[in-house]
This record gives structure tokens, sequence and C-alpha cells, in this order.
């Protein structure tokens, strides 16, 4: 144990069986929650709508969170208002836009030099609008999500409207594979390993990594109640040092980590096996069942980069969208939305007291980088 | 004033039917119970209800959370029910499994007894599911146990008293149940006997 007495040993912590929960099911085998006194119960939940619920009434200390998500429980987005934060980043991309073999081959019929098929798309949306088809269906996981906005920031560099000009629907990413399959849906972005099975079974293939439209993108977090951060101060700092070691180790060992994972996600989904889990994992990832598998490093970052730490401008990003799609008013004061929600000082604190020399700290809290792509 | 247009999604047909009736009960309207979120989004469009009561377990929820955002093919809002005066209701529904949505702004104060009502029937349905599950787990007890004190007779020599006197003498010593006992009995000698 590293810092001070914590106020609650025994936690209860909600997760998605998604590639990204990882950190938590390593923290928990490799015994780095046990390390700074902490007994941690994983709870396994089949919904985000679920995962706000429960840690705001506090069935959870805290959950893998969708990093829109805080944001918008903060202000009431949708329904039930409780001030959400995050000090910690549970890691950086993760997601990808896969299309039907349908959708794909129309696209590459029209132009298949292009690498990024976003001009591709809007031609084919053009066109289809004039024969009179119906719009085109993109699904992903939840509306306030990274995803979410991913996917509409892409579509709308080509000037397609999210709102108009497609149809744009919510799917648990479990779900996302039998609905490409039956062609209720031409295409959908979700995080690993959804992607990979889809690809893997024939079904789909992948366009884009969510790297190619947000670097070093904002995704998953620990999420926690303002509330229960005040009451818990050297818990939530122990639980922060033990996720990020658990972050480090899997930077190093994520092929160690497969089984475990497969362990988890094939709970309640007979499609995942360790094939699928592969690809985002260790980066040889798979675009197409046809093709060799390409080097797409970083797609989904545990550690390096400081990927843990909970970056202002990070905040800064998802609330700048989210205004842009009238989510938000216009008149809300991001900054200050953003620096209630998003807390790089309990980041510092935890790891301020025990000199840890491996952790590398930056100097601000904001990285102008970040919000480079506005 | 109108009585409220409820629709019931719920992947559990013998809960929402029990939850219908006693919605019904109070001059309420159940407008469609869904079995899954398959046109839930077109359902709610028909239907028209005022209010959603939806299981708390169902990974479809997030689907429906979509309705929260407005946008021109929704122009009628859906929220998730958040008394934000009593939020105790909030924290019994999600222990009971309960979730709730409110069309275009229906009253807290109409919402509540309609809640009330979902959390008593899902609750009473957690019940009566824990009591088969006890039946069921006694009976299968029960058939162990004999068949264990069977198998004692034979091998041993033992009549029905003795035999189960022995069993409950080495539950009692090693303090376990006594089907464990009777379970462990009955690989051992499955093992020994072929």
């Amino acid at each position: 144990m590293n810092g001070a007495e914590v106020e609650r040993r025994a936690l209860k912590l909600g997760y998605m069986p998604l590639s990204d929960c990882l950190p938590l099911l390593v923290a928990q085998q490799e015994g780095f929650f046990e390390k700074e006194g902490l007994e941690v119960e994983l709870l396994q939940e089949v919904s985000w709508s679920n995962i706000r619920d429960k840690v705001i009434v506090g069935h959870l200390d805290g959950a893998h969170m969708l990093a829109p998500m805080i944001l918008a429980s903060s202000i009431g987005l949708g329904g039930l208002k409780k001030s959400l934060i995050t000090a910690f980043s549970l890691g950086l991309n993760g997601n990808a836009l896969t299309v039907s073999n349908t959708l794909h081959s129309e696209l590459f019929e029209l132009n298949s030099r292009e690498f990024d098929q976003a001009s591709n798309m809007k031609r084919l949306i053009e066109q289809r609008k004039a024969k009179g088809l119906p719009a085109l269906v993109f699904a992903t996981v939840y509306p306030y999500s990274c995803h979410n906005l991913q996917l509409r920031y892409w579509l709308a560099s080509v000037g397609i409207d999210p709102d108009k000009d497609i149809e744009l629907v919510i799917l648990p990413p479990s779900q996302m594979v039998d609905h490409l399959k039956l062609q209720h849906i031409d295409g959908f972005l979700a995080g690993a390993p959804w992607n990979s099975v889809a690809i893997l079974q024939g079904h789909g293939h992948c366009l884009l990594t969510g790297v190619d439209i947000w670097q070093d993108a904002p995704e998953k977090v620990l999420g926690v109640t303002l509330e229960w951060a005040e009451k818990n101060p050297n818990t939530h700092h122990a639980l922060i040092r033990a996720l990020y070691n658990a972050c480090a180790w899997l930077e190093d060992n994520a092929a160690l980590a497969l089984p475990l994972l497969e362990q988890h996600l094939s709970l309640n989904s007979p499609l995942i096996d360790q094939e699928c889990l592969i690809p985002a994992i260790t980066g040889d990832y798979i675009f197409d069942n046809n093709q060799l598998q390409s080097k797409a490093p970083g797609i989904l970052i545990f550690n390096r980069f400081m990927a843990n730490f909970p970056w202002l401008s990070h905040g800064q990003l998802i609330c700048s969208q989210m205004k842009r799609w009238h989510w938000l008013p216009q008149d809300i004061d991001s900054e200050a939305l953003v620096a209630s929600c998003y807390r790089p000082d309990i980041y510092r604190q935890a790891f301020s007291a025990l000199g840890s020399k491996n952790i590398i700290l930056p100097r601000d809290n904001f990285n102008q980088q970040h919000l480079a792509l506005l | 004033m109108k009585p409220a247009r409820v629709m019931l999604v719920d992947d559990t047909p013998s809960r929402s039917a029990l939850l219908e009736q006693a919605l019904l009960d109070q001059g309420l309207i159940v407008v469609c119970r869904l079995e899954s979120a398959q046109g839930l989004i077109k359902n709610v469009e028909v239907h028209q209800p005022d209010i959603i009561i939806m299981d708390l377990e169902s990974p479809d929820r997030d689907t429906l959370e979509n309705m929260t955002v407005l946008n021109q093919h929704n122009p009628k809002p859906v929220i998730m029910f958040s008394d934000e005066e009593d939020s105790k209701i909030i924290s019994q529904a999600v222990q009971a499994g309960v979730s709730a949505y409110i069309v275009d702004g229906l009253n807290p104060h109409r919402v509540k007894p309609i809640l009330d009502v979902a959390i008593a029937r899902f609750r009473e349905y957690q019940a009566l599911r824990k009591e088969l599950k006890q039946t069921r787990d006694q009976l299968a007890d029960r058939k162990i146990i004999d068949k264990a004190k069977g198998l004692l007779m034979k091998t041993k020599g033992l009549d029905e008293e003795q035999a189960y006197h022995t069993m409950r003498k080495m539950a009692m010593d090693q303090s376990k149940p006594l089907a464990d006992i009777a379970q462990n009995i009955l690989s051992v000698m499955e093992l020994l006997i072929p």
C-alpha cells in the first residue's frame, strides 16, 4: 500500500464487456487493487444507461464510462442529473467504422484508390437520394459517446449532415454484427472487439479506424460521482494508482491478457473468441477478411503517450462537439463545465504522496494539440 | 384527466403480464407490451405512450435513450424519469430493476404512482422466482439424499434409519449441509462401484 489509509476497502466497479475494460480486469487479476488495500468486486453491466444509473444512485462506487457521459449527466441531459467526474482516463482510441459488404463494394466501385472513403460516401449518398433510395443507416453505441461524435465529425468533414442525410441509430455493441448481417444497418462505429467480429465472420469491411478521425482520442474513463470522490479521496487515489499500474502492465503484456478478456467478454456473447480479440489488442489489425493483417499501431492505447491523464483539452474537444450538434445550450460555459467534470488535480494528488519516479506528469492540464481538430 | 398511456418493454412475459394487470387495475391504459427493442422507436411513434417502463437489465435501454436527444426525427423528447426532489424512488427503482422514461413531459406527480406499482410488481416477481428456486433446490436435495441413503443401505448393509444417521453424523462432524454429504457419497461410490 502506498498512500494514506483508504476510507473504503470494499468497492463495486461496473464495466461493459468491451476490450477497453481490460485495465479493470487486469488490476483485479494481477493484484494491483489488492496492493493498494482495495477489495474490488467487478460487475458486468448490459447497458451504458445502467452504468450511469447505478453509479448515480450509489449501487456502484465507480465504473468504466464513456467520456461524454460524464459531461451529459452532470448537466442532466436526458434525465438523471448528478455531478459526475473523472480523474483517470482508461486509455485512448479503440474505435473503428465497419460497413456492410454491399456498401463497401459500392464505395469501391466509385473509386478504389482513395484511402479515406468520406468523399465517396458523400457521392454515394447523393446518388441514392437522386434515385429515391432510402437513407443509409449507421449505428453507434450510445448517444453521448465519442463513437457518435467521431462518426458525425467524419461525415460532416465532407459536408454530410448526420441528422438529415443518413439515419443514425443506437444499438448495443453486441448486436451490431447481427444487424449488419441482416442488413438492418449499413455500417457501425463501435469499439473493439466488435469490428473484428464482423470482419472475421465475413459480414463487413473496416473502412477506417477511430485514429483516422481523431488521433489519440479520448474514449473510456473511470467515472465516479463528485459526492463519492469528496467522501473518499484516499480510496479514489488508490483506485487511480491501481488502474495506472494495470494500464502500464498492459502496455507490455497485453497479449498475456487475452484469455482473461475472452473469459469475461464471452460470458454473455457466444460470438466472442480469442481470435477476434487479437487485432485491437496487438495492433495486427485485419481490415478485410480476404486480406492479410496490416499494422495499425496505437489502435488501442492503454498507457503510453500519457493516455491515463484526464486532459482538460479532451473535455473541451468533447464539449465543443456536443455543442456543435446542439446537445448543449449554445451559451453554456464550456470551460466551467469541463473543469467541474475533468479533474487532473486529483490525478496529480494520487501520485504526489509517493514521489513516483516512474510516472510522468505533464506540466500543463491542457494540450492545445487536442483541439487542432476543431 | 385522461388516464396515462403506458408502454412496457420487458423480455420476461410473465412479469410484464403481472405488471400490465396491476396497471389496468389502476385504470391506466397499457398501449403496448414489447419483449425486445425490435421496432422500439417505431412503436413509440405509433402508440404514443406517455410513459415507458423498461426492464433495467435490458441491453436495449441505450437504444431508447437515443430518443432523449432531440432532433427532427424525434419531435417528442423521451426523458429518463428523474425527480430530483425524491431520489429515493430512483434508487428503489434501480434496486428492483425498473427504469422509466417520460414522453413529452408527463407530470412527475402522475409518474410516481405508476413507478410505485412497477417497483412493487418487479419485487414481487423477484420474490416468487426466489421461492421457486428454493423449492426446486429442496426437491433436488431430497432426491440426492434419498439416492445416497439407498446406496449406503445396499453397499454397507444398513437399514434406512442407520444409513440416514450415518449421513447426519458426517454432516454434523464436517459442519456441511446434508445434501453436500450425500453428493460426496454418491461421487465416491460411483467411482468405487462401476
